[in-house]
């Protein structure tokens, strides 16, 4: 994970131990996610999903469920939020430059794109909804990323894991601390950092010459930021954000710069802001139709 | 398999909240830990007890805090109070049987020779009702407005507050200002007893007249402003230090309608008569608070406070008071203690002489919560984390107040004259 990611615990000096294996537990997790779900490594669960295409592979329950969600999401974006979408930046390149692909290049990858192309097939769900795992057959040519949501959901697993040591724990309830896990800008928080004192965090400011950052106040929940002000082409005067439609292969317009949501996890706040930006000039009405706190970047 | 798109889509929130929950399978998350609960709720009774079958009061108390976010919120309380028994009515024990007329001037009672006079008479119900709105005004400011409404067959009183906070130092600190004003109506049992007016005694022949003319009007009120200037600061990560000074006017009828004054022949001598009391109708008070907290690392939070009030009718009281709370995982336990002193109102007086009464005296009352005495509470707190939202607790005080011997140069008596009070009162609460 490439950017800077950050632990807060509201603990005292004395429980400086806690804060300890607190803290592991939290990386151990967050480092798990990214060596399973990473397309940048050989071996590991990711890799083996890739080596057979064309074959129906049995998948276990967390992938079942990131596939879930990744489908749920395609369906509630109608098809803009799509992690089939990867293969793309094979031929675009975001660096600032005014290097477009052809038109044709695109148009090739498109019969790699889209998640209707894919066959997902999840196991039923328990009465308590829980899902065991799931069969995926992936064409040939295709490939999933779990970049768009990996950080997010990992925040929320450390996060989780950390309340659930607390719980076992059985401290004194007055004492349990806040606590916000931080990647990368990706934020789940357990509660305040002291009683009605949220914690403040500070969000990059995604204009390149604004060296100002915005300090926003977060209790309790998710919070993710959705665009990038440093990945962008411009082409006779035009400027192409790496924000593409994975239907055309072409790059949204009139979608703001950049969108954080505030909402009860990271992987909704996450998910939001993705389909904030996706709407493209529509971001803002969107936004306020889901009722969520929100931040635009114009 | 191919996946179609579904149009038939449901509400956004409700299908973004579902997605989350289902992705995050198994494991505790901020939703479920941390999301403001829209209300919480925290209903208690109350159960006071005075000793010797003195006042006896029962309250349900239920309060509802709807909000809305981390800082707004709108607070509805309501509370019914029951009371019953006995209240003493100001007369001086007395070597002879005393017969009273009832405030009404339906009928009396008598208090047997060596006794404390108590008035039986003493039954109300009370209902109160209040509302408190308070919200950010922007990052650094919040405010708030409430209203309060009670009602007894005698007493009315409606009223409205305000407040507003400023937050500095990364709200380290906060500075307040909070003002209220309320107007109170009193309609005694029996109408406006005459300030000093003797009291008609029930059976003689006069008493229709007499009677009457001990009363003036059937209703009178008061108006009561308060202002309140407090600053809160955080010390460390443990301290926390609070100081407030407040004010409060209060304007008309600021007498007890139901308490008598004995008139003796001479200091220590015979109970001739007895006065209505009377009081100024004005009365400023004013008060510092101070109060710190400081957190243990072991979770345990002491809390100690000082109250000095004064007033221009010459009352000043000291309030003392130390808690702990002591966290004992799901439990807590939380003793207290405080200690109280006061000194009398320059108008306070056991009894009257006759020799005052003639040379016109105007204002005087025999009332013992206005007299000097110390007073002391004991008190232990249990509390129970029945789950992450929910506590049920307990708490149990009791009550021990005494008064001293009243040296002065007119009216000297003796403490045991004087009454005073033991009380025990019992919460038990549950919030959810």
């Amino acid at each position: 994970m490439a950017s800077p990611c950050e632990l807060l615990m509201a603990l005292p000096q004395e429980r400086k131990k806690q804060a300890e294996q607190l803290a592991h537990l939290a990386a151990k997790e967050v480092w798990r996610i990214e060596e399973t779900y990473s397309r940048y490594r050989q071996d590991n669960l990711f890799a083996q999903l890739h080596r057979h295409p064309d074959q129906p592979q049995r998948v276990d329950a967390e992938t079942a469920r990131l596939l879930n969600f990744a489908d749920q999401a395609w369906q509630l974006s109608e098809g803009l939020f799509d992690i089939t979408s990867g293969v793309l930046r094979q031929v675009w390149t975001f660096d600032g430059s005014d290097r477009l692909p052809s038109p044709e290049a695109v148009k090739a990858l498109l019969s790699q794109v889209g998640w209707d192309k894919l066959h997902w097939q999840s196991d039923a769900p328990t009465t308590e909804g829980e899902v065991g795992g799931g069969w995926l057959t992936l064409p040939t040519g295709m490939e999933l990323d779990f970049g768009g949501l990996g950080k997010e959901y990992a925040a929320d697993r450390a996060l989780g894991l950390m309340m659930q040591q607390l719980e076992a724990d059985q401290l004194p309830f007055s004492s349990q601390p806040g606590l916000l896990v931080n990647l990368g800008g990706d934020l789940a928080c357990s509660g305040p950092a002291d009683k009605g004192k949220p914690w403040r965090v500070g969000i990059e400011s995604p204009a390149e010459d604004d060296q100002t950052s915005g300090v926003l106040e977060i209790s309790c929940g998710g919070l993710a930021t959705s665009g990038d002000s440093r990945r962008y082409l411009i082409h006779k005067g035009k400027r192409y954000s790496h924000l593409l439609d994975p239907r055309t292969g072409w790059p949204l317009e009139g979608a703001p710069r950049s969108v954080t949501v505030a909402a009860p996890s990271c992987v909704q706040s996450g998910l939001v802001a993705s389909l904030a930006l996706l709407q493209g000039s529509r971001a803002r009405a969107f936004l306020q139709e889901t009722g969520l706190k929100h931040w635009i970047l114009e | 398999m191919t996946k179609k798109l579904d149009k038939s889509k449901a509400p956004l929130g409700s299908t973004l909240a579902a997605i989350g929950c289902a992705l995050l399978q198994g494991l505790p998350n901020q939703v479920q830990a941390g999301e403001l609960e829209k209300w919480d709720v925290d209903a208690a009774a109350l159960i006071y007890s005075e000793s010797d079958s003195r006042v006896q009061a029962a309250e349900p108390v239920i309060s509802a805090t709807r909000n809305f976010d981390s800082e707004t919120k709108l607070n509805l309380k309501l509370v019914l109070d029951t009371l019953t028994g006995a209240s003493p009515n100001g007369a001086l024990p007395s070597d002879q049987p005393q017969t009273f007329t009832r405030p009404s001037g339906n009928g009396s009672y008598t208090t047997p020779a060596g006794e404390l006079p108590l008035d039986d008479t003493f039954r109300d119900t009370r209902v109160a009702a209040s509302a408190d709105w308070s919200a950010p005004l922007s990052r650094d400011w919040l405010y708030s407005v409430g209203g309060h409404f009670s009602s007894e067959h005698d007493y009315l009183s409606m009223g409205t507050n305000a407040s507003l906070s400023r937050y500095l130092n990364q709200k380290n600190t906060t500075l307040t200002l909070a003002g209220g004003a309320s107007l109170d109506t009193i309609s005694p049992e029996g109408g406006l007893p005459v300030g000093l007016s003797p009291m008609a005694v029930k059976g003689s022949t006069g008493f229709s007249s007499d009677f009457a003319a001990s009363r003036s009007g059937s209703e009178d009120n008061k108006q009561v402003t308060d202002l309140l200037l407090g600053v809160t600061q955080v010390i460390n990560r443990r301290t926390l230090m609070q100081f407030n000074y407040s004010l409060n006017l209060a304007d008309g009828y600021l007498t007890d309608p139901y308490k008598l004054v004995s008139v003796l022949d001479q200091p220590g001598g015979t109970t001739q008569e007895y006065r209505y009391e009377s009081r100024p109708d004005s009365r400023i008070k004013q008060a510092l608070f101070g109060q710190v907290k400081y957190q243990l690392g072991s979770g345990d939070v002491a809390d100690l406070s000082y109250r000095y009030q004064f007033d221009d009718w010459g009352l000043n009281s000291h309030t003392l008071e130390f808690k702990y709370r002591w966290d004992l995982g799901r439990h807590y336990l939380e003793p207290q203690v405080r200690w109280y002193t006061q000194s009398a109102v320059d108008f306070y007086q056991p009894y009257a002489l006759e020799s005052q009464v003639n040379a016109g005296l105007d204002e005087v009352t025999a009332d013992y919560r206005l007299g000097d005495f110390d007073a002391w509470t004991l008190g232990i707190r249990y509390g129970y984390q029945v789950s992450a939202t929910q506590e049920a607790y307990t708490r149990l005080s009791l009550y021990q107040q005494t008064t001293g011997d009243f040296s002065s140069a007119t009216t000297p008596a003796s403490g045991d004259d004087i009454p005073d009070t033991t009380a025990v009162m019992w919460i038990l609460g549950y919030k959810f």
